[in-house]
């Protein structure tokens, strides 16, 4: 058996095992809106959202890919999606007692994703979990809870080259004390190799003007942020549940890594979440089956 | 999981991926009879590499006290309760690796330090493990005692951390065998800080991704030896390449020392991650904690250290330590000396291997004056 097959077995193994109903039964229907304005879809309070039905999807643990994660902590996510033609939505609500976005040694943060193929063929259909190599890319959103706080706490700081919009030091250790920084003495481009990750432009370092990441991958390990980032979202945490809207171009000028929908098409998406409180991060993950799509005319 | 061959442990072991050694494989040996802990290498390490936001903690050369004093704290007895009592009466280990006692779904058998057990760099500095009675002597091993650790990433054949990410966002490079994380692959999900039994990953929390020890490689690449090693004051320590026992150079000082002499020995070889620092144990440690911590052949290491001054062939190996900043490839002796040849086999440094004795007479007839200096 070769490892796609044997993949593709567990996938199916843990799929009779683990969900109880499958997530296919139901299928996510996106209702049409006359929000031209794609930030006015970037709110979990806006009244259209009723008018886009409920699903609830069964999150499962993920357990093919190691590290695995046997007893993931949120179990369902409500699911509700809308577009205006130009922007797809997805609106996904979940109980989180704890608003875990700060991001420390042993902190990690709260994140929510939604996955769609690039290409969809109802005939060859990607793996659910992040896709397969020789046709099988999907495109992920990935919106996270610390730059959602990067970003609500930019209002206040200025975008620089160093993000003093992400967190500062004192917020995560309020008595440090340090002399220096390369980057209060050196020009810019001489301090960049003292800054790491940032100084190399790595996605999850540098400033954001959104709050998730647009990625495609190819299977495990391959997730790759995108050199054009077309999603958007906001999060908001309120009495113990997270609300969070992510958004994405229905096309885009990258065909090949972004997915292209068009107004009453149909598609299929998948979700992920983690819970930091429960230092769920990467493959420590919950994951749903792939759900069907339809997007009204 | 694949087989590899791990020499430390006299086995083959359990690892993600196959075994590919690299050209060329980086190593490091510490003369823990000589560390003073005077932290020169931390603070030339500090300021060379992680003077930056989010390094603030991040030590990847640290000197910590034995058996007391660990950065981060607890690191090695952690790892040690977690796998276990193992055995390792020889040279082929008995026990578990951290690999092969994976628990179901893991990669590595690991644990995610605390945030609060980087903040005590320092703890158990200078303890020793008892106060010394009325009466007490010199004895060797001594009665009660403590020493010095100095620690940087082992570049391990096997890397627990390269192991342990799911990404594959570390890489040994083929080159010199040196472990880097690469910062625009890496996503900061901790695996790697976990994986590394000797925490030497460290997470960076204002780029959000880990980091670690890169061996000085802009150094190394050009035949220098790393910025720790060459500002050591102590001389304790020699930078330089390594190979497998069954390829062992005598004319190259790492190979002659670990290989031949067997005089330098690996950090937890029982973890099983063929670490690249090697320790000449301290020989007033009871040998039974020394044989906890660098395996089987401590007595053996301890005892051909001390018939150095008597064995021309590892003094001479042991002289060139802080002798130079270029890195030495071949040694030979000649005459009373000992030479250091770099890879093309240029000389690069001529030490005696006995310093020669100068007698001055105590009044300077010249000056009309004593002489009190002895140096």
């Amino acid at each position: 058996m070769n490892a796609a097959k044997k993949l593709l077995l567990a996938v199916l193994m843990t799929l009779a095992t683990t969900t109880p109903s499958l997530a296919a039964e139901t299928v996510l229907r996106a209702a049409r809106v006359e929000v031209h304005d794609p930030t006015q879809l970037l709110a979990p309070d806006a009244k259209f959202w009723k008018s886009a039905r409920l699903v609830e999807v069964a999150m499962l643990p993920q357990m093919v890919a190691k590290p695995s994660n046997p007893n993931p902590a949120i179990k369902s996510l409500k699911v509700r999606a809308v577009h205006n033609g130009h922007w797809l939505a997805f609106l996904l609500e979940w109980d989180d007692p704890t608003q875990n976005d700060r991001v420390g040694i042993d902190r990690f943060g709260d994140q929510v994703a939604v996955q769609m193929p690039v290409k969809y063929d109802r005939k060859a259909i990607p793996n659910p979990m992040m896709g397969n190599p020789g046709g099988g890319r999907v495109d992920i959103w990935q919106w996270r809870a610390a730059f959602q706080r990067d970003l609500d706490a930019g209002e206040h700081h200025a975008l620089g080259i160093y993000p003093h919009a992400m967190q500062q030091l004192r917020e995560l250790y309020p008595n440090a004390v340090v002399d220096l920084y390369p980057d209060e003495v050196l020009r810019a481009t001489d301090a960049r190799p003292y800054m790491g990750a940032l100084g190399v432009d790595n996605p999850i370092s540098h400033p954001k003007r959104t709050p998730v990441l647009d990625q495609m991958a190819e299977g495990f390990g391959t997730l790759t942020a995108e050199p054009e980032q077309d999603a958007d979202g906001k999060g908001v945490w309120k009495d113990g549940k997270w609300r969070v809207v992510i958004t994405h171009t229905m096309s885009s000028a990258e065909p090949e890594a972004d997915i292209t929908v068009h107004p009453g098409g149909e598609s299929i998406v998948a979700f992920a979440v983690w819970d930091g409180g429960s230092r769920e991060v990467g493959a420590r993950k919950a994951w749903s089956a792939w759900v069907p799509l339809k997007l009204a005319k | 999981m694949a087989k590899v061959y791990n020499w430390q442990i006299g086995r083959e072991m359990e690892y993600p991926y196959e075994g590919v050694r690299p050209k060329k494989q980086f190593a490091m040996i510490f003369d823990l009879n000589k560390c003073i802990a005077c932290q020169t290498c931390t603070i030339a390490c500090k300021t060379m590499w992680t003077a930056g936001r989010g390094q603030e903690y991040m030590f990847w050369n640290n000197v910590e006290t034995k058996p007391y004093g660990y950065y981060p704290l607890g690191w090695d007895v952690k790892n040690l309760e977690l796998l276990g009592v193992q055995e390792m009466p020889g040279p082929v280990y008995k026990g578990k690796t951290l690999f092969e006692a994976a628990p179901q779904g893991e990669r590595i058998l690991g644990y995610l330090p605390d945030d609060l057990d980087y903040a005590h760099p320092n703890v158990g500095e200078d303890d020793c493990t008892g106060l010394m009675e009325q009466g007490a002597h010199l004895t060797l091993p001594h009665m009660n005692w403590m020493f010095y650790l100095p620690r940087i990433c082992n570049h391990c054949t096997y890397p627990g951390c390269l192991g342990a990410c799911p990404r594959q966002s570390i890489y040994k490079r083929s080159e010199d065998g040196i472990v880097l994380i690469d910062q625009q692959r890496c996503r900061g999900y901790r695996e790697c800080v976990k994986g590394c039994p000797y925490k030497k990953t460290y997470f960076n929390p204002m780029t959000r991704v880990s980091e670690k020890c890169i061996g000085c490689y802009p150094a190394v690449e050009n035949g220098r030896q790393s910025q720790c090693t060459i500002t050591c004051i102590g001389k304790i320590r020699l930078n330089g390449f390594i190979a497998t026992p069954d390829k062992a150079r005598e004319d190259n000082p790492m190979d002659y020392l670990i290989h031949i002499a067997k005089i330098a020995k690996p950090l937890y070889p029982q973890f099983g991650l063929e670490p690249n620092v090697y320790y000449i144990p301290p020989i007033h440690v009871p040998p039974a904690y020394l044989t906890q911590m660098f395996g089987w052949g401590v007595d053996e290491a301890i005892a051909a250290y001390r018939r150095a001054k008597d064995d021309k062939k590892i003094l001479g190996a042991l002289l060139l330590f802080g002798s130079t900043p270029d890195l030495i490839h071949h040694y030979k002796l000649e005459g009373r000396y000992t030479i250091g040849y770099d890879e093309r086999g240029v000389e690069l440094v001529r030490v005696p291997l006995r310093e020669p004795i100068h007698v001055r007479v105590v009044y300077d007839d010249k000056h009309q004056a004593y002489r009190s200096n002895i140096t």
